[in-house]
């Protein structure tokens, strides 16, 4: 059964900025989504993706991280709140591709120094998410105070966090599972 | 009722399942040519690409949309 095959949910953290209190929440979110069963996943750390800012779309596309979203069944995007919204480079980023995102999943985690957990830029990321041909859950990680929520060593220090992240994530496997079955068996016409 | 031909998976060989179409209005608005000009719908007003998956290795690939074809099998 073709079914069989592992899920895949790459965890994208979106932001290039120095001292980035998300990259712990990624680091956190990774490791819950790698206890899942038969799911595989692995950290894309934007930063890493060299892509040039002398144009825009695919004409600037990363064959590697096209192959990671070519393969994902859904993803997850940390995306910390900077002034109510996104991170230019993340758009920039997620510009390159199209094709790959097609009917699969996304999740998002929003991230902020604030109480609000990321939800404005949660919202504002949604519209780009459905253009670009991605269906997104009704579960979101809303991480509020995220200087305060890790220690140094990237330890988190308030386990609520570990239920809330398993919601949000079986939320995602399953919308992972509909949409692979549906972009494989169900067709258009 | 229309048809068009199954996109063949090239890695696997099988059939893919046509899922979605998407449209792009990015061709249209840099048309520069007449076949770029007439590969543009008319009604919606851009280039129609159908996304098709793999139902062996879920590898999914985009075409332009085929041109309707009449069933012409009489009932």
């Amino acid at each position: 059964m073709t079914t069989d095959r592992p899920i895949f949910i790459p965890v994208i953290l979106g932001t290039v900025r120095q001292g980035r209190a998300s990259e712990h929440v990624a680091r956190f979110v990774l490791g819950e989504v790698a206890k899942r069963e038969n799911v595989e996943t692995e950290l894309v750390d934007i930063r890493d993706i060299p892509i040039s800012s002398q144009d825009a779309g695919e004409a600037v596309k990363d064959s590697k991280f096209s192959a990671t979203v070519s393969r994902a069944d859904a993803l997850v995007i940390v995306v910390p709140e900077y002034n109510h919204g996104y991170p230019g480079m993340l758009k920039h980023v997620l510009d390159t591709n199209l094709k790959e995102y097609i009917h699969k999943a996304v999740g998002l985690c929003g991230v902020s120094a604030g109480g609000f957990g990321g939800t404005r830029v949660i919202e504002n990321l949604l519209p780009v998410l459905r253009e670009l041909g991605m269906v997104t859950i009704f579960w979101d990680g809303n991480f509020s105070g995220a200087r305060k929520l890790f220690n140094a060593d990237g330890v988190l220090l308030d386990a609520d966090y570990i239920k809330r992240i398993d919601k949000f994530l079986k939320e995602l496997v399953w919308m992972a599972k509909v949409l692979r079955h549906g972009r494989e068996h169900i067709s258009l016409e | 009722m229309t048809k068009t031909t199954k996109m063949i998976c090239p890695d696997c060989g099988v059939e893919m399942n046509h899922h979605a179409d998407k449209i792009d209005y990015a061709v249209a608005a840099a048309a520069v040519d007449v076949a770029q000009e007439s590969a543009i719908d008319p009604v919606l007003g851009g280039v129609l690409e159908e996304a098709h998956s793999c139902p062996e290795c879920g590898k999914t690939q985009l075409r332009p949309k085929a041109p309707e074809e009449s069933d012409t099998t009489q009932s």
